[in-house]
């Protein structure tokens, strides 16, 4: 059944690669709602922000970025390319000088202003949720002029998830999971694209979509939430005992824990095309849960 | 000028401090004198329209004070406050030429007559040779005559200053008394004054104890000197020397 | 007679001394930066993009925030009669940083209701549009909660207490929204990397207008410096006065921190700088103390570019170096004197 869905996908696919004409004019919409107009597409792009840097690149258009942030790490070319700073502190001259004719980033007013006042093209992308991402890596690749790249992409995604899914021994199906991104405590709701990571996968989730997307929690909600399963990362979890009222927490006691190093943490909180790769980290580390007693 | 108080009280943080005070203030030099607390400064400012009266009134030259202009009655009061609180860089010169504010506002630039005001100012109470020094550097006798230079240099008419020579040497403590004593023939000069042989010295005292008016007269006055040696509990003694009254400190020391 | 010819030599030594740094310092201004431009690359258009529409607004709004901030903070310390006194004590800062937190988080909240209002609207307003009207909304609130300029004490308990709580509901926004947090850190370091020509044109438009009119109430000040009754004696309408300075220093702060965010002890330390080389009364001082911010916010500015190029600093720690450092220098040599 998911074989024949698949096969259908690539046939449609494929035969929309042969329905789209020689590269025209293309004017699209990014999130904030602003028109871009490209005569060609672009050829020296400059990336604010990691999950578009891995998008661009997954798409075969890592040789046209030409500047990445100081974030952006994965592959492991773009380490190379000169480091233009944070998301807010973007350095203005240095991405001027870089000369691009695309800059790519999520939202930050002043730094999208500035860059545009400047006349730079600049397209601002946010990603929540998976939905999010899709539409994302289909726009990207439309504007690198590989239209079908994009959905391409986002299938052999999906296909990933399905089988990280797999992985994922039936006896935790439905159990409620916690992931921690922050130790404030900020979690990641069902609503967020780690959440509905982990709803392909089988799992629950301890945090309610009602809550936002990455709500900042009160530690006393996790203790009365009891969760199944805790992740974050490896190290905040060597201390989570100590946290008042949460040596109680179940899983804790049972081990059922997921603690990701930081390459990992990294990895699983960028909504980007590595979205794939990160639910088999986490169907790889639910495999390996030991039983419950 | 005239000042009239006609049964002024005054609180100061809900406590009553003057109560149902009359007396008037013609020209020449008043001395308000009484024991510590006896609300001498509070009638100073209430004079001087910085605290309302909680009852009665003060009138300027038949005028409700606190109806006149704020800088119409600055050009005709000028108050010295008993502590400096100064802050800040200025010289003394700058700090005289700020009494010229009621007759400059905050714009105007000063012209010969201020000039001349000042410099009379700062000869009276001889601060001429440390004009461009600054305040702060100067003792807290010195500071104080910079301060009364100040009022002076407003050339107001009525003169309310409060413990003008605490801080002053004998010699000082004398040039001021014989200074007002000049002044009292043009202007109105009400002083308070802990010192009481130097307020022998003024045209008229007024006796202040608890927020009450004990008594009032000229300095000769023997009602007056009955008063001030009630008031002050016996501590003084009241002589003629030389045809005028003295206040000696009594310690009870009889041979 | 002799100290007389002191200052006013003081005084013009000081005036040319920051002149001088002014004019060298904006000079470097435009020679430092990320990029490596020699003399030769001035004809490439995109040096000339650089020079003329990254650096040199930059080097400019630069000097114009630091006025600002230099003639604000003269004017609270001669307010307050303390010299401790900063710009932000009648919360501009909070004011300005809850607007700033409205904004970003009505972007994120975007499509969402809260309760019964749409917060989309926010977004239009933009941050430098909502950093300036914050910070005057937050001295207004000061100003209501302290009915009116009436007792200075009352103003600066006011001022504290808006502080807090302005800067509580910041702190509760930025929990519902990461997005406002992150902006939020940005803003409250400073940052003069998005000075732009029309930045500098508000900076310097509000600096034109209230050069003339705090000289006007520089003999306020000066009378003032009296003590407050003595002032009051003197004529002054207190209350008024302490309004239409309260104002001046609103409009001063809400400039400078819309355009570069809340930059720390530009506006402690300048004031200081001139009463330690050429103290005078304030017809003298708040001009001087515009400049002498001017001058520290440039070498501030300059430093985080040219420091660690082609990285760059935070603006607003070095001004806490410099500034700070300065203020450590002076309390040293007091205690060293006793």
């Amino acid at each position: 059944m998911k074989r024949g869905w698949l096969g259908c996908s690539l046939l449609l696919a494929w035969l929309a690669l042969l329905a789209v004409p020689a590269w025209a004019e293309l004017t699209l919409r990014d999130d904030r709602g602003v028109t871009l107009h490209f005569d060609r597409p672009p050829q020296r792009i400059v990336s604010l922000l990691p999950s578009l840097t891995e998008a661009v690149c997954a798409l075969d258009a890592c040789s046209r970025l030409v500047g990445v942030d100081r974030y952006s790490d994965w592959p492991a070319r773009v380490l190379k390319l000169p480091r233009l700073g944070g998301l807010d502190d973007v350095q203005i001259e240095r991405t001027l000088a870089l000369k691009p004719d695309l800059v790519l980033m999520s939202s930050s007013e002043r730094v999208s202003e500035r860059l545009q006042a400047l006349g730079l093209k600049v397209m601002v992308l946010d990603s929540q949720t998976h939905a999010d991402v899709q539409r994302t890596l289909v726009l990207l690749a439309r504007m690198l002029g590989e239209p079908a790249k994009g959905e391409l992409l986002w299938v052999a995604i999906q296909q990933q998830i399905g089988s990280a899914a797999a992985r994922v021994p039936a006896r935790l199906r439905g159990r409620k999971v916690y992931y921690e991104v922050d130790p404030t405590p900020f979690a990641a709701s069902e609503d967020s694209f780690i959440g509905q990571t982990l709803k392909r996968l089988g799992m629950g989730n301890a945090v309610p979509a009602a809550m936002g997307s990455f709500p900042a929690l009160n530690p006393e909600y996790v203790v009365r939430a009891q969760p199944d399963i805790i992740m974050s990362g490896r190290a905040e979890l060597a201390t989570m005992a100590a946290r008042p009222g949460w040596s109680g927490l179940r899983a804790l006691r049972q081990h059922q824990t997921c603690g990701f190093d930081t390459a990992a943490s990294y990895l699983l909180v960028r909504p980007g095309p590595r979205l794939g790769e990160a639910a088999m980290l986490l169907a790889d580390c639910l495999a390996a849960l030991p039983p419950l007693r | 000028m005239t000042l009239r108080v006609d049964g002024v009280s005054a609180r100061l943080g809900g406590r009553e401090v003057l109560s149902d005070v009359h007396c008037t203030l013609a020209p020449g030099w008043t001395a308000v004198v009484g024991p510590n607390g006896a609300g001498k400064s509070t009638l100073l400012r209430v004079l001087a329209g910085l605290l309302p009266a909680s009852a009665g009134a003060v009138q300027l030259e038949g005028w409700p004070l606190l109806q006149w202009p704020a800088r119409e009655r600055a050009r005709r009061i000028a108050w010295l406050a008993q502590q400096a609180d100064v802050s800040g860089d200025l010289t003394v010169r700058e700090t005289v030429q700020l009494g010229r504010l009621p007759q400059l506002g905050l714009l105007a630039a000063p012209g010969a007559a201020d000039a001349a005001a000042v410099h009379a100012a700062m000869q009276i109470t001889e601060c001429g040779p440390w004009q461009h020094r600054r305040l702060h550097e100067l003792s807290g006798g010195e500071r104080q005559r910079v301060l009364l230079a100040r009022a002076l240099a407003t050339e107001a008419p009525v003169l309310l200053l409060d413990e003008p020579t605490t801080h002053l040497d004998a010699p000082h403590q004398v040039a001021l008394a014989r200074l007002f004593r000049r002044l009292a023939a043009s202007h109105t000069v009400v002083t308070v004054l802990h010192d009481l042989p130097l307020a022998l010295h003024a045209d008229r005292l007024l006796l202040l104890v608890d927020g009450r008016k004990r008594a009032e007269g000229a300095f000769d006055d023997d009602t007056l000197h009955a008063a001030l040696t009630a008031a002050f509990g016996g501590a003084i003694r009241i002589v003629w020397q030389r045809g005028r009254p003295m206040a000696l400190p009594d310690l009870g020391l009889d041979p | 007679m002799n100290a007389e010819l002191v200052d006013s030599r003081r005084r013009r030594r000081l005036v040319t001394g920051m002149l001088l740094a002014a004019l060298l310092l904006s000079a470097l201004g435009l020679m430092v930066g990320s990029e490596h431009l020699g003399w030769a690359d001035l004809g490439r258009a995109d040096a000339q993009l650089i020079i003329g529409r990254i650096r040199a607004p930059r080097t400019l709004g630069a000097f114009g925030v630091g006025a600002l901030f230099g003639l604000a903070g003269a004017i609270a310390q001669g307010l307050f009669r303390n010299p401790l006194a900063d710009p932000y004590l009648l919360g501009s800062a909070a004011g300005a940083s809850l607007a700033v937190v409205l904004v970003l988080a009505g972007g994120a909240l975007l499509g969402r209701h809260v309760g019964s209002v749409n917060l989309a609207w926010l977004r239009q307003l933009g941050l430098v549009t909502a950093a300036f009207g914050g910070a005057l909304g937050g001295v207004l609130l000061t100003l209501v909660l302290a009915r009116g300029a009436q007792q200075t004490l009352r103003l600066l308990l006011a001022g504290v207490v808006v502080g807090v709580v302005l800067g509580a509901c910041g702190d509760l926004l930025t929990t519902w929204s990461p997005a406002a947090l992150r902006g939020r850190q940005t803003f409250m370091l400073g940052s003069t990397a998005f000075l732009d020509w029309a930045g500098v044109g508000w900076l310097f438009g509000g600096l034109l207008l209230a050069l003339p009119f705090s000289g006007r109430l520089a003999r306020a000040l000066d009378a003032l410096s009296l003590g407050e009754d003595s002032a009051s004696s003197l004529g002054l309408n207190l209350p008024r006065l302490r309004l239409l300075l309260v104002l001046l220093l609103a409009l001063c702060t809400g400039l400078a921190v819309s355009q570069a965010g809340l930059v720390a002890f530009v506006g402690l330390v300048s004031p200081h700088l001139v009463r330690r080389f050429a103290p005078s009364a304030h017809g003298f001082t708040l001009p001087a103390s515009a400049v002498a911010g001017g001058v520290l916010m440039l070498a501030a500015d300059v430093l985080a570019r040219g420091l660690i190029a082609p990285q760059e600093l935070p603006v607003g720690v070095l001004t806490a170096v410099l500034g700070g450092g300065y203020l450590l220098w002076l309390l040293h040599r007091r205690g060293a004197m006793r």
